[in-house]
C-alpha cells in the first residue's frame, strides 16, 4: 500500500512540536532518523502493532551534534490522545555511542536491555506502561507516528518510569540536537490475515 | 385478590436505620406498631469475615430488592438516564446499618442555618446560584436531645469536644455544645492514626477520634469491637455494630406492640376520600394485603420512600401522594464523596485490622469553620483518614507507574507494597439545586413492573469548587505524613445513586417549598410521616444517619405526644 | 403468615440456598440436579473440595459438580484459562501463582454459581484471546514463548487486540479486567471459594490471617512485624453458614 506525502510536510515532521528548548536557549541542530524497516511518510509494518507482535521498531541515526553523551526517543501520535499527543513508547538514558536501537526492546522490567544499549530504560507510555506499545488507531484511519530522537549534552541518570512531561522537564536545557522519523499506520482487519 | 388485614395505630414502612429506631418511642408509648419490612432477619451467622462475599458479591442477603430498582441517573434534563453502577443498600430487618461504616455523626450547628449564616458572614450573594437551599425549620439546639437520646439507644462511642460550651481539644472543637459525654469512649487508634494526628498538629489543625455506632468497650451486653477488618459492607460476627437489628428493633418487639412482618414489600399508601391516608398495601410473594393504619411513616430510604409518593396516585393527590403542590421529588441532592485522594507511603500502615468507623477526623476545612470571604465557595469537607484493608482490595492497589498490575515484578511490588497505601474519604458540604431532583423513569421498571426512580443531578461549581478545595488540604497532611506519591480523583459530575442521598420530601415551614413539616409530618395528609434523609436540608459534611435517626425519634416522640391531633 | 415477629426461624442460610440454587440450576440446565452453590462443608478441606466425588465427606449433591464444571469450562477452554491466569500471578522465585493457588478452579465454581452471567464472556473472550493469538503471534495461546504471552495479554488489557474478527464482546479490556478481577478473588479470597490454595496468596501479601478479635496488643505485634499469621478460613470457625 502507498500513500505520498505533501512534499512541504516532510519538513515539518523533522520538528517534534515539544517545547523543549535547547542549550542556552538556542534552537537545537536537526540530525537523521532512520529505520531499516521504517520510512517517513509510508505504512510501517505490522509487526510493530498490536496486529502484529507488537515490538518496538529499529532506529538508526547519524550526524549527531558533537558533545552527545546520551539520547532520548519518544514516539507519540499528535492526532490522540486528549489532549495530544498520545503516547507509544519512551525510552532514555541512552548511551550517547550507541547508533540507534535494536528491534524488539523487552516491554518487561525484567528483561535485560541489549547490551548496546545498555542502561538504557523506559518510561511510561499512554498506557501507564513502561514499554513499547505500537500504533492501534480507529478502524478505516491513517495516523502518523513520530519517533523523536533527542541528543543530549550529559549523561543523566534518570530513574524509569518518567511519563512524557517529566522526560521533557528532565531533559530541559540538555538538548542540543533533535531528529525525527515519521512513518504511517493504518489497523487492518484481522479476518484478512493469512492465520 | 388482596387479603384485608385487622387494623393497627401506625405503621412504618422499612425497618432499618430510620424506622427501626422511631419504632422504640411508639412501642414503648404503648401504641401497636407493625413494622412491614421488605427483607428478612439476619444474624452473626451470616456475617462471615468473607471479603469474596461481603464485597464483590455483594452479600447473598435473602431479598435484593434495592438492586433490582436501582436508580436511572443522568446529569440533565437533556441527557438519557441509564442504570449505572450497583445500589449497597440493603434489605433486611435492621436496614442499611447491618452493614454500613457506622461512623456516626451530629450535624453542625451550621449546616441547620446555611442561608441566614452565609448571608450574615459573606452577604446573600454567596449562596450558590440556582440553590434552592432553605434554613432548617429550628437549630441545632433543637435536635440535640433526641442525638443525645439515640445516642445512648443506639450506642455511640467517640470523644466530645463541646460539653455544654466547655471547649475540649481532644475531641471535635467545632461541634455543636452536647449535653454530655458519648456513653462510650472512642475506638482506639493505630501507630499510624497518631502519625497522622501529628502530622495534622504540625499543620496546625485539630484532629480528633471521629464517633462511631460500634462499641469501644461493653455496652448493653455486648462486647467491644474486635477491629476484625470486614466491617465495611460487611456485618459484625460478634454484634459490636449498632444496628438496629440489635439495638432498638428487638428492645421494641419486647415491648409486646411492635410485630415486624418481613418479605412484606410495599407498594402504594392509600388515601380517603378525605385526603387521610388509610393504610398501606404490600406484596409478599405473590399475595396481596393491605394493612390500614391509623398513621403511616415511610422509611424505606430516600429513593424508595419518593417512588412510594409518587406512585400512591389518588383524587386527592392526583399527582402522587402529598405531592399537591409539586414538591415530592425536589432539593434533591446526594453527598460529594468521590474526588477521593489516594496515598503512598514508604512505610508499612499495618491496617489489615481495623474498621471505616476507626479513624482520625478533622474539621478545620469543614461548614463555615474557616473563612470564605477570599473563596470561591460555600461550605467544606471533613477529612477522615480511616482503617480499612483486605486481602483483595490490598491487591487491587495502583502500582503508581511502578509496575505493571500483573506477572512477576508486580508479585514483588505487591509483595513490598501492599499495606503501604492509604484512600482518604472526604465528605463535602452539597447543596440542593432548583435543576437537581427525582421523578419516576419513563421507561425502566422494577420486577413488580413499577418504573424505578429517575435522578436527575449534577455536581455544581459550588461542590466541585469545594471539592479540589478539600483535595489541596488532603495532599498537604498525606504529605506531611510522609507520602511519596499522590493521585486524586476527578472532581465529580453526575449524580448516580448514592449511598447518601438527601431530600426529595424536605421539611421545611412553608408548604410551597417543602413536603413535611417542622415534626416530619406530610404538609398535605396529617397523618403521614415521613423519616430518613429524605427530610434533609442539607448534608453538612458528614454522614447522615444518626441525624436520621435523631430526626425519626423526634417525629415519634411528636407522634405520641400529639396522638388525637395526628391519628384522629 | 411468615417468618414475622421473633428473631430468625431456626433455618440456616445455606439451607435456603440450597434449594433456591438447586432450583435455578434446573431451570436453566436440563438434567443438572441439585448441585446448589456451596455445598461444600465448612470441614472439607479447599484440596478436596471440588475434586471429584470424594466419597462420604461431602454430601451427595456434590457429585455432579465437577461434570458441571466441565460444561461451562470445555477442555480447550480450561487450557487457556490456565495459561493466562499463569501469566497474571506466575509461579516464581516470589512463590507459588495463581494456578498452585487453585484460581481455575476458583473461576469454575464461580461459573457455576455468583458469576454465572458471565459465562459467555468467557466463552467468547477465551476463544478471542486464541483467535487474537494466531492472527498477530502466528500460533494459539497456549503455544507461544511466555514473552509473546504476556505481549498479547498486554495488548487485551489495553484494548489494542480489538481488530475487527477476532470476536472480543465490548473490547478486549473488559474481558481482561473480567479474568484479571475473578483471579485476584481466587488467589487472595477465603480459600472456603477453592482458591487461595495453602493461603498462598495471603502469603504473598504477608496478610496475617482472618481473626473474629484482633487485642491491642495484637495490633502492636503486627506494627513490631512480630504477629503470627493466622492460617483459617473464615468457615474454620464453625459459626457461619
Ligand atoms: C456501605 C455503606 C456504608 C455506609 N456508611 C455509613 C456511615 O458510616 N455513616 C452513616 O451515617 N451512614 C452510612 N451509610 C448510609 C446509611 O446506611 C444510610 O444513611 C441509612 O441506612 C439510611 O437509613 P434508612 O432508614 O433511610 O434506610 P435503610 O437503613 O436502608 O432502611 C430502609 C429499609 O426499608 C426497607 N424497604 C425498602 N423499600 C421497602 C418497601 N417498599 N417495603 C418495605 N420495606 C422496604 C429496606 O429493606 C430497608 O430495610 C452507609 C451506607 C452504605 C451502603
Amino acid at each position: 500500500m502507498k500513500v505520498s506525502l505533501p512534499v512541504a510536510m516532510g519538513a515539518a515532521l523533522l520538528l517534534t512540536g515539544s517545547a523543549v528548548t535547547g542549550l542556552r536557549g538556542q534552537a537545537p541542530m536537526t540530525f537523521i532518523v532512520e529505520s531499516p524497516t521504517m520510512t517517513t511518510g509510508r505504512f510501517m509494518p505490522r509487526d510493530y502493532s498490536p496486529d502484529g507482535r507488537n515490538l518496538s521498531p529499529p532506529l538508526t541515526w547519524s550526524g549527531l551534534p558533537a558533545g552527545t553523551r546520551q539520547l532520548a526517543v519518544i514516539s507519540q501520535d499528535y492526532g490522540a490522545g486528549r489532549p495530544p499527543p498520545w503516547v507509544h513508547w519512551i525510552i532514555y538514558n541512552i548511551p550517547g555511542d550507541a547508533g540507534g536501537l535494536p528491534e524488539g526492546i523487552p516491554f518487561d522490567p525484567d528483561h535485560p536491555m541489549p547490551p548496546e544499549i545498555a542502561g538504557a530504560v523506559q518510561g511510561n507510555n499512554g498506557w501507564g506502561l513502561p514499554a513499547y506499545r505500537g500504533p492501534a488507531p480507529p478502524l478505516g484511519s491513517v495516523h502518523h507516528y513520530h519517533f523523536a530522537v533527542f541528543a543530549l549534552d550529559e549523561e543523566l541518570d534518570l530513574p524509569p518510569g518518567l511519563d512524557r512531561r517529566e522526560l521533557l522537564l528532565a531533559i530541559e536545557g540538555h538538548v542540543i540536537g533533535q531528529g525525527d522519523m515519521v512513518p504511517l499506520y493504518e489497523r487492518q482487519p484481522m479476518n484478512q490475515f493469512p492465520r | 385478590m388482596t387479603t384485608q388485614l385487622r387494623g393497627t395505630d401506625v405503621v412504618i414502612v422499612g425497618m432499618g436505620a430510620a424506622g427501626g429506631v422511631a419504632a422504640l418511642p411508639l412501642a414503648e408509648a404503648g401504641l401497636s406498631v407493625v413494622g412491614l419490612e421488605a427483607g428478612t432477619w439476619l444474624d452473626q451467622r451470616d456475617f462471615a469475615p468473607d471479603e469474596i462475599r461481603n464485597n464483590y458479591r455483594d452479600w447473598p442477603m435473602l431479598v435484593k430488592k434495592a438492586e433490582q430498582e436501582r436508580p436511572t441517573s443522568r446529569a440533565t434534563s437533556a441527557t438519557r438516564a441509564n442504570q449505572i453502577g450497583g445500589h449497597p443498600m440493603m434489605n433486611a430487618v435492621g436496614g442499611t446499618t447491618l452493614h454500613y461504616w457506622a461512623q456516626s455523626w451530629r450535624l453542625n450547628p451550621w449546616d441547620f442555618q446555611v442561608v441566614t449564616e452565609t448571608t450574615a458572614r459573606y452577604g446573600a450573594s454567596r449562596i450558590p446560584y440556582g440553590s434552592t437551599v432553605e434554613d432548617w425549620p429550628f437549630g441545632y439546639d433543637e435536635l440535640e436531645p433526641y442525638y443525645d437520646r439515640v445516642e445512648r439507644e443506639v450506642g455511640i462511642s467517640g470523644q466530645a469536644g463541646n460539653v455544654r460550651g466547655r471547649i475540649n481539644s481532644r475531641g471535635n472543637r467545632f461541634e455543636g455544645p452536647r449535653e454530655r459525654d458519648f456513653p462510650m469512649p472512642p475506638l482506639r487508634w493505630t501507630a499510624f492514626h497518631d502519625r497522622m494526628a501529628e502530622a495534622a498538629r504540625s499543620l496546625g489543625w485539630s484532629p480528633f477520634p471521629g464517633p462511631a455506632a460500634i462499641n469501644s468497650e461493653a455496652y448493653q451486653n455486648r462486647p467491644g469491637c474486635g477491629y476484625h477488618g470486614f466491617c465495611n459492607k460487611g456485618g459484625c460476627p460478634i454484634n459490636a455494630k449498632n444496628a438496629t437489628h440489635i439495638t432498638t428493633i428487638p428492645r421494641a418487639v419486647d415491648t409486646g406492640n411492635l410485630t415486624v412482618i418481613t418479605r412484606a414489600h410495599v407498594t402504594t399508601l392509600e388515601v380517603g376520600s378525605d385526603g387521610r391516608v388509610t393504610g398501606v398495601n404490600y406484596v409478599v410473594g405473590s399475595n396481596e394485603y393491605f394493612q390500614p393504619a391509623q398513621v403511616v411513616l415511610v422509611a424505606s430510604y430516600t429513593y424508595e420512600n419518593v417512588r412510594m409518593l409518587l406512585l400512591s396516585k389518588s383524587r386527592a393527590y392526583p399527582d402522587g401522594l402529598s405531592n399537591n403542590h409539586g414538591q415530592v421529588g425536589r432539593h434533591y441532592f446526594s453527598h460529594h464523596q468521590g474526588a477521593g485522594v489516594g496515598a503512598f507511603f514508604p512505610y508499612d500502615l499495618n491496617s489489615w485490622y481495623g474498621l471505616p468507623a476507626q479513624g482520625v477526623a478533622v474539621d478545620d476545612w469543614a461548614d463555615d469553620n474557616f473563612d470564605h470571604a477570599d473563596l470561591g465557595f460555600i461550605g467544606g469537607g471533613n477529612l477522615w483518614i480511616m482503617s480499612d484493608r483486605r486481602p483483595i482490595s490490598a491487591a487491587n492497589m495502583g502500582t503508581y507507574g511502578q509496575s505493571r498490575n500483573w506477572g512477576s515484578a508486580w508479585k514483588r511490588f505487591i509483595h513490598e507494597n501492599s499495606d503501604r497505601t492509604h484512600g482518604s474519604y472526604i465528605q463535602k458540604t452539597t447543596l440542593p439545586y432548583e435543576d437537581n431532583y427525582l421523578d419516576l423513569d419513563p421507561t425502566v421498571t422494577d420486577p413488580l413492573g413499577l418504573p424505578v426512580i429517575r435522578i436527575t443531578g449534577q455536581f455544581k461549581d459550588n461542590e466541585r469548587a469545594i471539592a479540589g478545595f478539600m483535595q489541596d488540604k488532603m495532599e498537604d497532611w498525606y504529605r506531611e505524613a510522609g507520602a511519596i506519591e499522590i493521585n486524586r480523583g476527578g472532581l465529580g459530575n453526575t449524580m448516580g445513586a448514592s449511598t447518601h442521598a438527601y431530600g426529595g420530601t424536605r421539611m421545611g415551614d412553608d408548604p410551597e417549598t417543602n413536603v413535611v413539616d417542622r415534626w416530619g409530618f406530610s404538609h398535605e395528609a396529617p397523618n403521614l410521616g415521613v423519616l430518613g434523609a429524605s427530610v434533609m436540608g442539607t448534608s453538612g459534611a458528614r454522614n447522615p444517619t444518626l441525624t436520621s435517626q435523631a430526626l425519626a425519634w423526634r417525629t415519634a416522640a411528636h407522634l405520641v405526644e400529639s396522638w388525637r391531633d395526628i391519628a384522629e | 403468615m411468615t417468618d414475622s415477629n421473633g428473631r430468625r426461624p431456626a433455618i440456616s442460610r445455606r439451607d435456603l440456598l440450597r434449594t433456591a440454587g438447586a432450583a435455578g440450576a434446573a431451570a436453566l440446565v436440563p438434567g443438572a440436579v441439585a448441585a446448589a452453590t456451596e455445598v461444600t462443608p465448612a470441614t472439607a478441606s479447599p484440596e478436596v473440595a471440588g475434586q471429584g466425588p470424594v466419597g462420604s465427606a461431602l454430601p451427595a449433591e456434590t457429585a455432579p459438580f465437577v461434570a458441571r464444571a466441565l460444561t461451562n469450562l470445555t477442555a480447550r477452554e480450561a487450557e487457556i484459562l490456565s495459561a493466562m491466569v499463569d501469566r497474571l500471578i506466575p509461579s516464581d522465585e516470589m512463590g507459588p501463582g495463581a494456578l498452585d493457588a487453585g484460581v481455575l478452579r476458583y473461576i469454575d465454581r464461580a461459573l457455576s454459581e455468583a458469576e454465572s452471567d458471565a459465562a459467555d464472556a468467557y466463552r467468547a473472550g477465551l476463544a478471542a484471546l486464541d483467535t487474537y493469538s494466531r492472527y498477530t503471534r502466528g500460533g494459539p495461546f497456549i503455544d507461544l514463548s511466555t514473552v509473546d504471552q504476556d505481549s498479547v495479554l498486554i495488548d487485551v488489557q489495553i484494548g489494542a487486540a480489538t481488530g475487527a474478527g477476532v470476536g472480543f464482546v465490548g473490547g478486549s479490556g473488559s474481558f481482561f479486567n473480567m479474568v484479571k478481577s475473578h483471579t485476584w478473588q481466587g488467589m487472595f479470597g477465603d480459600p472456603e471459594y477453592g482458591g487461595n490454595v495453602n493461603f498462598a496468596g495471603w502469603d504473598l501479601l504477608d496478610y496475617p490471617g482472618v481473626r473474629l478479635g484482633v487485642s491491642p496488643q495484637d495490633q502492636r505485634d503486627l506494627e513490631a512485624g512480630q504477629l503470627e499469621p493466622v492460617r483459617r478460613s473464615a468457615y474454620d470457625y464453625g459459626m457461619f453458614e
